[in-house]
């Protein structure tokens, strides 16, 4: 009995001492990363685009992802100007395949394309399938805690790793304390590290299969003051997706 | 202005053309489908395309002509499961304006003296009017079927190869329109099987009949990736028609044509180099001809008028063999403006202007050959000026003959499915040279209405 009440003991002050620890950057971005990149990932998004004169456009799309990020592939499905475009990002999308439907032919391109809107958006395909992108190109490191769109947040600043192409010097992340959601993303410029390019804001936090899930993102344009909203139709995470949905062939279905 | 009319031309190859009854059953088909949606049949059926109206004018001579057209794309698609999908679509193009084009206008006053001057019952005309006539066919019509380790099509279907953006030496299917590079393709009546290997490899054979045999086209592709590049190795047999525009058949009136079987090995490559896209593309034809036209023009020849000696002319030039070389390269800056440069090489084609004949003018708008002078670079830059206009321009130069066409272009979304398109032409080139001062400066405007 006296063994048993000290192991429990022993137990409730290690898990103390854990609570009690503050985490480091690095752990924080882990768990975002963990967060964001799940194992399989299957969405139905629309995306609105408002442009500077207040003109709106918007674009459906399916996308699947697997292996915790690695795999993106993303399949237009609205509006009939772009329907059945698609792209393919593997390798962390340092390979990178497009279809175009029209001409049934399949492109493949740099990664420089990562820098080109996606359908004249405020998202590039960087901000779209970059995998462990946090990680393997950026740098963390803790600023501080703060409120965030009514969140306690841990602000992290992620700065550009040298020889990694990247189209933004840094990142400032606000991270929700509670799930590990990234709340708010500031985007500076590659060539001006003070310059605010962009704003990505995570509305109406649901959780879906376990997993805290922004179903609406805002990337608001502070340069070219427009923005445009991504909207979670549909969410699955962790469902069979076969690999060969990645391939030439998987990008022409 | 000219180089517009390719596409065009490549469809009537010279010919007649003949409306299909294909769009009749297509219109049934549709009907059908139509009707079908209570039986759960329909539901699944998608139909979508496009309107497309175009205003294309040039100035040749001080005269300022217009052609306008109505294009009408009718989309349909089916797929009853994953593994079983049919598609087709039907185009219906009308035509307006100056619908007669008299392509010896815009050649050099050097190769018109080679034309012919047929006559028909006493009567002189001129076979070397293009006609703009309004048509109706049914471009793709295809069932694919999807197995476990493969994909087989059959019917008409888009056929693309290579990877070059404006000339494919691999694509024999295909003539690219060099102002709008990327425009859709016709399709092509063959079988088609992929059998993909793993994630990054795969085998594709092709098979297009044609009336003989022997002259089929056949296609093999070996695709693999390695790194960060995917590559190809391609086997092609194709059936290639060569016309002598100088000469015109009066019994099938029509110009002689020469047929030929080239055969073909190339190989493509696409990857990154130095955070530059790169690719590029070669293809080395042989070229076997077929006699049996000698002797159908040694016949002519014996039961014409002394006057026609239509054989009397010197031989078409037909190489035996020849290459093709594409190498591209392309990036996009920090500030979205995306660059371009495709350097082409054609040995069927000449290198000094001075040696273009008529056959090679009228070799190049049919589509035979893919350049008539030798070595030409394609440099193109497109930057998005707000979220919907996209801006930008190419440069077409002929290394050869120094003579370029410059292409500025414009790009709006007007509205949610309706973009317009605006290209400009201007040729800088002297008399006789690729892109001459001659073949007149113009533009086109084209909208497209997507539903």
């Amino acid at each position: 009995m006296i063994k048993s009440t000290t192991v429990i003991i022993i137990i409730l002050l290690g898990a103390t001492n854990i609570c009690g620890q503050e985490l480091t950057a690095d752990q924080i971005i882990q768990k975002v990363d963990n967060l964001m990149n799940q194992e399989t990932v299957y969405g139905k998004m629309k995306m609105t685009i408002v442009t500077t004169s207040g003109a709106k456009r918007t674009f459906e799309y399916e996308s699947w992802s697997k292996d915790w990020g690695e795999k993106n592939l993303v399949r237009y499905t609205d509006p009939p100007r772009v329907k059945d475009q698609a792209i393919l990002m593997l390798n962390n999308a340092d390979d990178i395949w497009a279809y175009f439907p029209r001409t049934n032919r399949v492109r493949k391109l740099a990664t420089h394309a990562k820098k080109q809107k996606m359908q004249g958006s405020d998202f590039t395909y960087e901000d779209m399938g970059s995998g462990d992108a946090f990680i393997t190109n950026f740098t963390a490191k803790r600023l501080g805690d703060e409120k965030m769109e009514g969140y306690d947040c841990y602000k992290i600043e992620l700065t550009k790793k040298k020889d990694v192409n990247s189209y933004y010097s840094r990142i400032i992340m606000w991270v929700i304390k509670e799930n590990f959601v990234p709340v708010v993303l500031d985007y500076y410029d590659e060539d001006d590290p003070d310059r605010l390019l962009k704003r990505l804001v995570q509305y109406d936090i649901k959780e879906i299969d376990g997993v805290p899930t922004g179903m609406k993102m805002v990337m608001y344009n502070k340069e070219d003051n427009t923005q445009t909203s991504m909207e979670m139709v549909e969410v699955k995470y962790n469902v069979p997706i076969k690999d060969e949905m990645f391939t030439e062939r998987g990008l022409r279905k | 202005m000219i180089y517009d009319f390719r596409i065009t031309i490549l469809d009537f190859e010279f010919k007649y053309s003949k409306r299909s009854l294909f769009s009749c059953y297509l219109i049934f088909i549709l009907i059908a489908l139509l009707m079908l949606p209570a039986s759960g049949f329909g539901q699944k059926v998608e139909i979508f395309g496009y309107f497309e109206p175009q205003l294309m004018g040039a100035k040749i001579k001080n005269e300022f002509y217009q052609l306008s057209s109505n294009k009408l794309r009718v989309d349909l698609q089916f797929k009853p499961s994953d593994k079983v999908a049919f598609g087709a679509n039907f185009d219906y193009i009308t035509y307006h304006g100056k619908t007669q084009w008299d392509i010896l206008e815009f050649l050099p006053k050097s190769v018109i003296d080679e034309a012919a001057n047929p006559s028909f019952l006493g009567i002189d005309f001129n076979p070397y009017v293009l006609p703009f006539d309004d048509r109706q066919f049914l471009d793709n019509a295809y069932l694919k079927l999807s197995f476990k380790y493969a994909d087989f099509t059959v019917g008409k279907q888009q056929l693309s190869m290579g990877t070059g953006y404006v000339w494919n030496p691999t694509d024999v299917f295909n003539q690219k329109d060099m102002i709008d590079p990327t425009y859709e393709q016709p399709g092509h009546n063959a079988l088609r099987l992929d059998m993909p290997f793993g994630s990054g490899f795969g085998l594709t054979t092709i098979y297009a009949p044609t009336e003989d045999w022997d002259y089929s086209d056949v296609l093999l592709k070996l695709k693999g990736r390695f790194s960060h590049f995917d590559l190809s190795i391609l086997g092609i047999q194709k059936h290639w028609k060569f016309t002598d525009a100088r000469l015109f058949d009066p019994i099938f009136m029509n110009f002689i044509q020469r047929d030929t079987k080239r055969q073909i090995l190339g190989a493509d490559i696409v990857g990154e180099l130095l955070g530059l896209g790169v690719w590029a593309e070669y293809a080395f034809n042989d070229v076997k001809i077929d006699d049996e036209m000698d002797k159908y023009l040694l016949a002519l020849e014996r039961f014409s008028p002394p006057h026609l000696s239509i054989i009397r002319l010197p031989s078409m030039e037909i190489p035996k063999n020849y290459y093709e070389f594409v190498a591209g390269m392309d990036y996009t800056f920090d500030f979205q403006t995306y660059v371009m440069c495709e350097y082409y090489r054609n040995t069927l084609a000449k290198s000094d202007y001075k040696k273009y004949n008529l056959n090679d003018w009228m070799q190049l708008l049919s589509a035979e050959k893919k350049a008539i002078s030798q070595d030409q670079l394609y440099l193109f830059i497109q930057h998005p000026a707000t979220d919907l206009i996209n801006v930008g321009g190419s440069a077409i130069i002929s290394i050869s003959d120094n003579s370029f066409a410059l292409v500025p272009m414009m790009t709006y979304n007007v509205f949610e499915n309706v973009d317009l398109n605006l290209f400009l032409n201007f040729y800088f080139g002297k008399e006789g040279t690729a892109y001459a001062k001659n073949l007149g400066n113009g533009g086109m405007v084209r909208a497209r209405i997507y539903f």
